[in-house]
């Protein structure tokens, strides 16, 4: 019995590093509506969406939404969804700087606009590239969270990133499972 | 119960022992060869070898198998044209090109507000599906299995399951958004599949199964049919029962040419078969064996080569069943000789006129020599440039047999994922964006109910003295003559082994591109000389980029080895029987 509650003991102090880890401790709550784009040009924002009609998350997706096309002040939330993809910004017709200045310029107004401002890799190690990391350099100012797929910090890169702005973390194996983070933080 | 364990791993054993093949980049073997862009396709042709069929046998288990693993790219909603030479000195050309069904025409499409372009990816863009029709008549001419067991490991790979690759995965990405909004149920709970998954397919199993036990006439006359028309009906396609029941795929002699002494047999019209003999013809005027593969010199010989046989092309090549075209007088070497005299070889075409350099062939239609037509009147051929870009879609496979029978086989459903539009498990080709975009006085692929569009692909045999020494052939869009040339000039005038010819970089001639794409690797002086001297504006891509096709080859050495070579650019694969 004594072993058995020591075990219990532990799973629940493992347990509870874990949930410190994703870092919901801290009382960060999102809220809807949520503003949805993609910081790239990659599918991955697209497949934001499907996980956010999973959990009938109230949100809005344009591919190259901005400051101008848009009053961000309407939304709660703006996700972020990093991915540098070639195809991608040359189907959009937009190149990498114009699309960094973009977002660069949606992640000011949200945050004057008292919006939380997210950053989501969801395709995991194959949108890790100098591009990529550079788009997301630039927005990690202005992160409140990290969503990240795990094969995505092998190296620590967005690990360092949330420790150094001393804002959350969740991490998630599969796409599917961005669900079970995205039901934490938007408390549905 | 150790009765029983030893009969399992007998079972096992036995399992083993006869399903044994060596799968690999580039493998070498007298006992046949498969070459395929994918491994386990490779592996189910290299299986039916092994089990005692001959190429054809195997061609028809490749066919089916990369319709289930590379289901972006071929499949039985597609079409696509095979070239087979069997050892008793037989050849057959297969075209099972798809055909525009009946309703469609441009003011069908004016009367709903829609274009070519805009019904791309829509049912309205599906050209009817000839891909059974040719396995089919593959069948009935060369074939020693029976169907069933051919269709087999392609239910089980279904079935199954087999693990995503890098191709499979980016291709998936690449068109993500088109496939979320058309074909929903071929995606991982509406994601992306990831490298390393297991992509199974129940549906195209299903699918599969009943072909098995139908018969392929199930697709054009059967119960099949009666639901792909249901389905055209229910979501506005044009195609109808009528046209499944009116599809033929068609059986001819390949056509022929020469390159140097060795004999080349190709696809006919409305593939481009006619066009790569005519780019070699010009560039057997030249000495390039006197040159190496990076000399800026060679590069823009046959780029500018490549550039007037695509020129030509839009004219001479169509559906001959509609099209009187001198596509014979086009691929004459005294034709060749006049686009020879065509090329400067210190400057470049300048793209903005590449149509001013089209050429005449009609009067080599009866055998005039070059000098007889040049000393005589010209007579002018109006241009025709479709404008398309195509995909680096597509698929190609080449099979040898230890008897010496050999199959080149390309398969299609024209871009990745054809019109995205998912039915029982495959993907119907978007064929139709092939037909010019909009109807042109004089054009000869202006979209007509029944005709087969115009493509590039060119499956190959090439035979020395009657035997086969290379089976060779590509995917990639635009850029499969450009592929296919360069690799047959490696092949011959390089000398080169079928596995470095694969992995040479490439560059393109194509009227489409106004610039030179070229795959990194070519010396930087090659690459300032074809700038700054001949005038050439360049555009180099990372290499290797699935951009410039996916190769896949068989070369069989005089003492009877067999080389096979995959694509490095898609994954591909090689593999052998192991008797």
């Amino acid at each position: 019995m004594k072993r058995f509650l020591v075990s219990l003991l532990l799973i629940a102090c493992v347990a509870f590093v874990g949930f410190a880890a994703d870092g919901t401790e801290e009382g960060l709550i999102l809220g809807e509506p949520v503003a949805v784009t993609s910081a790239g040009q990659s599918p991955g924002a697209l497949q934001f969406t499907v996980v956010a009609k999973m959990i009938k998350l109230e949100y809005t997706f344009e591919k190259l939404l901005s400051v101008d096309s848009i009053d961000i002040s309407q939304f709660k939330t703006l996700v972020l969804v990093v991915g540098a993809s070639g195809k991608g910004l040359g189907a959009a017709n937009i190149d990498i700087e114009a699309e960094i200045l973009r977002v660069k310029s949606l992640a000011e107004a949200a945050k004057e606009n008292g919006l939380k401002v997210v950053i989501c890799n969801l395709e995991g190690e194959s949108r890790r590239g100098p591009s990529s990391d550079r788009i997301v350099t630039e927005l990690a100012p202005f992160a409140d969270a990290y969503f990240v797929k795990s094969d995505a910090d092998q190296d620590g890169f967005f690990t360092a990133l949330s420790e150094e702005a001393g804002v959350p973390m969740a991490t998630f194996e599969k796409t599917v499972d961005l669900r079970d983070v995205l039901t934490k933080y938007f408390g549905k | 119960m150790k009765k029983l364990v030893l009969l399992v791993t007998l079972i096992t054993f036995v399992f083993t022992a006869t399903f044994a093949t060596v799968t690999a980049p580039t493998v070498a073997s007298s006992n046949g060869m498969v070459a395929a862009v994918d491994k386990y396709a490779a592996e189910v042709g290299a299986r039916i070898l092994e089990m005692g069929g001959n190429a054809v046998d195997a061609a028809i288990a490749v066919s089916f198998a990369l319709g289930v693993v590379e289901p972006y790219a071929s499949g039985l909603g597609g079409e696509g044209y095979a070239v087979i030479t069997m050892a008793d000195g037989s050849k057959y050309a297969i075209d099972f090109r798809s055909t525009a069904p009946m309703a469609a025409s441009y003011e069908a499409l004016s009367e709903l507000g829609l274009t070519l372009s805009k019904a791309n990816y829509t049912p309205k863009g599906a050209c009817v599906p000839g891909v059974l029709a040719g396995i089919k008549e593959a069948w009935l001419l060369g074939a020693t299995l029976p169907l069933a067991d051919l269709i087999q490991p392609a239910i089980d790979l279904a079935r199954n399951g087999f693990i995503v690759d890098e191709t499979f995965a980016q291709t998936t990405s690449d068109k993500y958004e088109l496939v979320l909004e058309n074909g929903f149920d071929f995606l991982n709970e509406g994601f992306v599949w990831e490298v390393g998954s297991t992509f199974t397919n129940p549906q195209l199993a299903e699918t599969l199964e009943r072909i098995k036990e139908e018969g392929i006439d199930t697709f054009y006359t059967g119960s099949l049919a009666d639901e792909i028309e249901e389905f055209m009906i229910e979501n506005g396609g044009f195609m109808r029962k009528s046209d499944l029941e009116m599809y033929r795929a068609i059986v001819r002699e390949p056509l022929h040419g020469t390159y140097r002494g060795y004999d080349f047999y190709v696809p006919h019209p409305p593939v481009s078969g006619p066009q790569m003999i005519a780019v070699l013809n010009t560039l057997e005027n030249y000495n390039l064996q006197a040159m190496t593969w990076d000399d800026p010199l060679a590069v823009h010989i046959i780029q500018q080569a490549l550039v007037l046989g695509d020129v030509d092309r839009r004219a001479y090549i169509s559906d001959p069943e509609f099209y009187d075209l001198p596509y014979e007088a086009f691929m004459s070497k005294e034709y060749a000789k006049t686009r020879f005299m065509a090329i400067d070889l210190s400057q470049a075409f300048d793209p903005a006129s590449y149509y001013d350099y089209q050429g005449d062939a009609y009067p080599f239609a009866d055998g005039s020599t070059y000098e007889e037509v040049l000393l005589g009147a010209l007579e002018s051929v109006a241009a025709n440039e479709s404008g398309v870009e195509e995909s680096p879609s597509t698929t190609h496979f080449s099979i040898v047999d230890k008897d010496g029978n050999a199959v080149a086989w390309t398969q299609t459903i024209s871009s990745f994922f054809g019109t995205s539009v998912y039915f029982k498990g495959f993907f119907f080709n978007n064929e139709m964006y092939n037909f010019a975009s909009s109807y042109r006085e004089g054009d000869v692929i202006n979209l007509t109910g029944g005709m087969r569009p115009r493509t590039t692909i060119c499956p190959t045999v090439i035979q020395k003295d009657g035997k086969v020494r290379w089976v060779i052939g590509t995917p990639g869009g635009g850029r499969i003559i450009s592929t296919m040339v360069q690799l047959a000039v490696d092949l011959i005038d390089f000398n080169m082994p079928v596995d470095q010819a694969v992995r040479t970089p490439k560059f393109v001639g194509y009227t489409t591109y106004k610039d030179l794409r070229i795959e990194e690797g070519y010396p930087q002086t090659t690459l300032d000389f074809l700038e700054k001297v001949l005038g050439h504006k360049l555009n180099v891509y990372s290499y290797p980029d699935l951009f410039f096709g996916g190769p896949n080859l068989i070369s069989v050495e005089e003492n009877g080895l067999m080389i096979g070579a995959g694509s490095i650019r898609r994954g591909g694969s090689a593999s052998a029987p192991e008797f």
